[in-house]
């Protein structure tokens, strides 16, 4: 093993009657045979995780004669963008754009009803106890409930609302921010929880208003909290697909809809699947990274929060 | 529901409204649909008088369907039709064909809407429980016509065709075609696939005397064109053996979604009858049922490993690449494409390696299957109705039609006696014409889907037969299964109605041949 | 063995950070993040709640507070509480593709749900997906987080690639793994015919057994990194105290696993599985993909069940029935699993 790492963990050895051990290592000396075990592990973990995602990406450069081959190959020899260009012309653009219009919005929407309800749980205990787990407990809701009424109630205001019919991008928004209100607020109201108290009391004293307490105290200061719920809500919102599916026709169509729709019977085109698949994926990629460490956070803290 | 003031039938209106607000209202309704008595669309009674003069007259100077709808349809220039169609390759006739020259002679746009065949269906007709206009032109298997009337979908087309057609033209469809596009007695829509499943085989292998000589020596009868199952089994078992792993002696689809085809077809040329006349129990698990089930498990033995989950691109792919000494059924494309497929569409084919080497037959035990295939309907929801049907009238006229079944990459397989005895088509390949007395012969004794309430749940609980079987279940056991989906499904629409749909279907020709 | 209390030290305000007292030459900054959580205080003791004295304060405060909460309130209403007591009227009626009429039928549907064999059958299917599911979630993310729980630096970088299965979209999983599955030119049976030889020939999608196991396979593929994310946030920040306490009694690796660090955790695992079961219950992509519920109906689960009934077949009435019967088992199961693994908080 590395030389520095090897000298860190004398280090760290050297120090434990001084100091905390390293959580949950017993104090005796690491074998270099377990530290090998332990490397090759977890190297095999990020193959096995890695694995398939480099395999579709793959797929999608493959041509055509290079899907259904025995071995698999590889690597193509002769990389082509063709499947990205085609499917990007016939269904990836219109696809995308719902997706992205949809996911949008809903998060923003999502975002906004969920911080203030998130702030009034947090700091006027509204409701109580009982109405908060009530509120909570929306998200047990299995999806699949409500897929039945869903499509027949949204027949109906189609008639009379254009933009929340079937097949429309504003039904989507609406049920897709509500599915990620429960969440929200769950998380938001711990990050609430999180931001003290004095800060706004003074300010409340000074004369401010609850709601300029709010924006510029309380907000601010919850904003990785925000940041990690966004985050989620955009990822629910953006891969959601049993909605989708049911509920969308050809306007409104999202990419998982678009790609599920490459798994015909007659004339799989894996490589367009794949491309679009790419497409799909890459943006989600993104923003995990960019907002990685609040990301994280957020992730363990909606878990403790039971 | 048409969007133009004063053309409509009222009472028929005020009758569909009353249906709509009944199934809203979730109020004790009356009692449904009487055994047989499906809700009858209101007839569409208001022609434009200007398009119909102008058909009239070039029917009188050309007798084309094709010119007659052309020239009708420059009254509705301007407009957009919505086709709903079949996804991928289907599609493309529509987007990189039709579309674009009707648009071109008359000035309407089309808009082409595929759906992935198995959300066919369930697309079209929750479009309809929806009612929101959006498809004017509808793709329907002729199975499914009877579940499409019982929602009042389809558009009767006889005054259309009164005021359009070339009558002629409906003679020139195959007999077996002409049917599919009737229900009661009423024409619904114009049939425009001729799906009609057939063996292809590689003649050059069937041919070469070393290989008859060692198989005729191995199995007491000569290579041939098999005509029964066992004659099939041998054929392929003995090309698999030769071909150790890297070549077959034949592949079926046999993933989920479309295998009930070759279970439909092998069970009824089998004596197979799929209920009991008297009692409308299932009759699956009868003898025929078992031989079936286990005779196609067997053959599965000698297909490609893994062909459980072969689909429509797995057994095309391993055609085109010479692999398979011959398909155990399948689709007409394969004989188009497999001549030589240059177009960018189709860039996903394989090239192909067994041009002028193909022969065609009618399956084993002589009747044919024909599974799935197009109709094209008019939605009574549709605001552009006249203008749907002159588009159809226009894709399915022998002029036409003869163009789009000829496309190397089009999904649409002949069914007009015109197709068929073309000079061009026949000409198009070395032996096209064998290709295409094939089909005409296979559709003189073709075999039908289940046309009743409820095919498409039947179909499916034959599909879960089939893979339940290949997936490890005893044949006993999945036969079993699929005789009580069957009874679960017809008790559950109305033994009495479904006693009395039965006996239409039996009526037709191509229901059973024994 | 000697036994601490298990549950985490006091709670303490917001803005002050549990620090392992480490000399690894890591920033402590970057442990914040993986850390920071064991500062907030419990859910279940409001401590932060504003309370301004007066009367006129209290009825404001309760105002503004519906105030806030009004949209949230409104969306959960109507687009949540409503169609839910829809389905609940649908339940009731028959409701059929070849029948206009919609007449009502009473318990006729609940009474044909709880005989469907199909139902029982999927619900099964279910129930396996989901168990075996989280069970091996759990022991490959426990382990790997324990593997990186003292390696920070490593952490850091590893963390971001582990999370990518849990970042893509479940049809995109769908589809690659399905073409992974595939039995002749997928890349698994090659991997495997590579050790086992050429014989191998296992039809994954197309044999029952099989199947389920190849979804369960993708399941865990996609959601370990979840718990394992958790997991390893959730021991980091457990106190070292408890951990110098037992290095100095002697307590070996299995030891501390045992009974510091899994009942530390307790809690957090409770919660983590409970999200995971709900998650898992509503598996449709993958059946969607893979199978459609072949063989036969053999991989058929809860959520393709009602979508074939209520989309494929338009049988909705009785569609809505079985969704309500899962439901309530539903709420049942968890109202039960969250009394017994989570409200009971500090309990030895």
């Amino acid at each position: 093993m590395r030389a520095d790492v090897a000298e860190a963990q004398m280090a760290q050895a050297a120090t434990i009657a001084r100091d905390a051990p390293i959580a949950h290592r017993s104090a005796r000396r690491k074998r270099p045979f377990l530290s090998i075990l332990r490397y090759s592990t977890l190297l095999i973990a990020a193959i096995f995780f890695l694995f398939p995602i480099f395999w579709i990406v793959v797929m999608s450069f493959k041509l055509p004669s290079d899907y259904l081959t025995r071995p698999p190959v590889w690597i193509p020899n002769e990389p082509t963008l063709n499947h990205y260009r085609t499917v990007m012309e016939t269904k990836g653009w219109a696809a995308l754009e719902n997706s992205v219009v949809i996911a949008t919005s809903a998060t923003a929407l999502s975002l906004i009803a969920g911080t203030l309800a998130a702030y009034s749980l947090a700091r006027l205990n509204t409701g109580g106890k009982h109405f908060a787990f009530w509120l909570l407990s929306q998200r047990m809701m299995p999806p699949v409930v409500l897929i039945v009424p869903y499509f027949l109630m949204l027949i109906d205001i189609g008639e009379h609302v254009s933009f929340l019919g079937l097949d429309q991008r504003g039904s989507l928004i609406a049920i897709y921010t509500v599915f990620n209100l429960p969440f929200i607020i769950w998380l938001m109201r711990s990050y609430f929880d999180g931001v003290p108290l004095e800060l706004e009391e003074s300010a409340m004293v000074d004369g401010s208003t609850r709601i300029g307490v709010f924006l510029k105290i309380a907000l601010p200061l919850a904003l990785p909290g925000l940041i990690a719920t966004g985050t989620f809500a955009f990822i629910f919102s953006w891969t959601e697909f049993l909605f989708a599916v049911v509920l969308t026709r050809t306007n409104a169509v999202t990419l998982p809809v678009a790609i599920a729709g490459f798994s015909g019977s007659q004339g799989s085109n894996w490589g367009q699947a794949s491309a679009l698949a790419v497409v799909a994926t890459a943006p989600i990629f993104v923003l995990s990274l960019l907002v990685q460490r609040h990301f994280v956070r957020g992730l363990t803290l909606g878990a403790v929060r039971g | 529901m048409s969007r133009e003031p004063g053309h409509w039938d009222k009472e028929a209106f005020a009758k569909l409204v009353q249906s709509r607000i009944d199934r809203r209202a979730l109020i004790k309704g009356t009692a449904g649909a009487a055994a047989g008595a499906f809700v009858a669309p209101p007839l569409f009674n208001a022609f434009t008088p200007s398009a119909v003069s102008a058909a009239q007259r070039a029917l009188q100077e050309t007798q084309d369907s094709a010119e007659a709808a052309v020239a009708a349809a420059q009254q509705f220039s301007g407009s957009t039709l919505n086709v709903v169609w079949e996804d991928a390759l289907q599609l493309e006739d529509q987007i990189n064909f039709s579309g674009p020259m009707w648009e071109e002679l008359t000035g309407i746009t089309i808009n082409p809407i595929g759906r992935p065949f198995p959300e066919l269906f369930s697309s079209q007709v929750a479009e309809h429980i929806g009612q929101t206009g959006a498809y004017d032109v509808l793709s329907v298997v002729p199975a499914w016509t009877a579940d499409f009337l019982a929602q009042g979908m389809l558009e009767p087309l006889q005054p259309f065709i009164d005021q359009y057609m070339n009558v002629a033209d409906l003679d020139d469809y195959h007999p077996l075609y002409r049917e599919m596009m009737n229900f009661g007695g009423q024409i619904y829509a114009l049939f425009d696939d001729g799906d009609t499943i057939i063996l292809y085989y590689r003649k050059d292998l069937f041919e070469d005397p070393a290989n008859m000589e060692e198989f005729e020596a191995a199995n007491g009868f000569p290579l041939a064109v098999p005509t029964t199952w066992d004659q099939y089994e041998a054929i392929q078992a003995y090309f698999t053996e030769k071909g150790g792993g890297e070549t077959w002696g034949g592949a079926s689809q046999r993933a989920p979604g479309q295998v009930y085809g070759w279970f439909s077809e092998e069970f009824r040329n089998r004596g197979g009858h799929f209920f009991n006349e008297e009692t409308m129990d299932a009759t699956l698990d009868s003898e025929a049922g078992m031989t079936t089930l286990s005779a196609m498990l067997e053959r599965n033995k000698t297909m490609p490993t893994g062909v459980e989950t072969w689909g429509f691109v797995e057994v095309l792919s391993a055609w085109m690449a010479g692999t398979l000494a011959m398909v155990g059924g399948t689709w007409p494309p394969y004989g188009r494409w497999s001549e030589g497929t240059t177009v960018e569409q189709l860039n996903w084919v394989p090239e192909t390696q067994v041009a002028g080497k193909v022969g065609y037959s009618i399956m084993p035990l002589g009747h044919s299957l024909h599974n799935a295939g197009f109709n094209l309907g008019i939605s009574t929801n549709s605001p552009n109705k006249e203008a749907a049907y002159l588009y159809s009238q226009w894709l399915t006229s022998p002029s036409i039609s003869l163009q789009r079944v000829m496309l190397p990459y089009a999904l649409r397989d002949p069914y007009r006696i015109s197709h068929y005895e073309s000079e061009e088509y026949r000409a198009r390949w070395g032996n096209a014409n064998e290709y295409l007395d094939t089909l005409r012969a296979a559709a003189d004794t073709c075999l039908l889907d289940i046309v009743m309430p409820g095919s498409n749940e039947y179909h499916v609980a034959l599909d879960n037969l089939v893979t339940a079987a290949q997936g490890g279940a005893s044949v006993e056991e999945a036969l079993a299964q699929g005789t009580t989906a069957f009874n679960e499904i017809t008790d559950r629409i109305g033994r009495e109605s479904q006693t009395e749909a039965y006996q239409q279907f039996i009526a037709l020709k191509g229901a059973y041949y024994e | 063995m000697w036994r601490r209390d298990p549950f985490p030290p006091p709670r303490r305000r917001g803005g002050t950070r549990a620090r392992p007292r480490v000399d690894t030459g890591v920033d402590p900054g970057e442990m914040d993040e993986t850390v920071e959580f064991v500062a907030a205080p419990d859910p279940m003791q409001r401590t932060n709640i504003s309370k301004p004295s007066g009367p006129s304060f209290s009825g404001r405060n309760r105002r503004d507070g519906w105030v806030l909460v009004f949209p949230a309130l409104l969306l959960i209403l109507a687009m949540g509480v409503y169609p839910l007591l829809y389905s609940l009227f649908l339940a009731f009626h028959q409701w059929d593709l070849q029948t206009p009429a919609t007449p009502f039928i009473g318990l006729d549907n609940f009474r044909a749900a709880l005989n469907d064999d199909r139902l029982w059958s999927a619900l099964k299917n279910t129930w396996v997906i989901v168990i075996v599911g989280i069970c091996f979630e759990f022991i490959i993310g426990l382990g790997l987080a324990l593997l990186l729980v003292d390696l920070p630096r490593l952490k850091r970088f590893v963390v971001p690639i582990f999370i990518l299965p849990v970042m893509m979209v479940p049809i995109v999983v769908g589809l690659t793994w399905r073409m992974l599955w595939d039995n002749q030119y997928g890349a698994i049976n090659h991997v495997l015919r590579m050790i086992f030889g050429d014989g191998l020939n296992i039809i994954w999608l197309g044999q029952t057994n099989t199947a389920i196991i190849a979804m369960i396979i993708t399941q865990i593929w996609q959601w370990t990194p979840f718990m394992f994310v958790v997991l390893l946030a959730a021991i980091s920040a457990v106190s070292p105290d408890l951990y110098e306490a037992a290095a100095l009694d002697g307590a070996n690796f299995w030891n501390t696993l045992k009974d510091i660090t899994l009942p530390s955790i307790r809690h957090i695992i409770a919660v983590a599985i409970l999200f995971r079961g709900l998650d898992a219950f509503k598996i449709f992509d993958l059946v969607y993909i893979f199978t459609q519920g072949s063989p036969g109906t053999t991989t058929e689960t809860a959520s393709w069940y009602i979508y074939r009934l209520g989309f494929q077949f338009f049988r909705m009435g009785y569609a809505s029935a079985i969704s309500y019967l899962i439901l309530i088992m539903l709420s049942i199961v968890a109202t039960i699993y969250v009394a017994a693994f989570i409200r009971e908080g500090g309990k030895a």
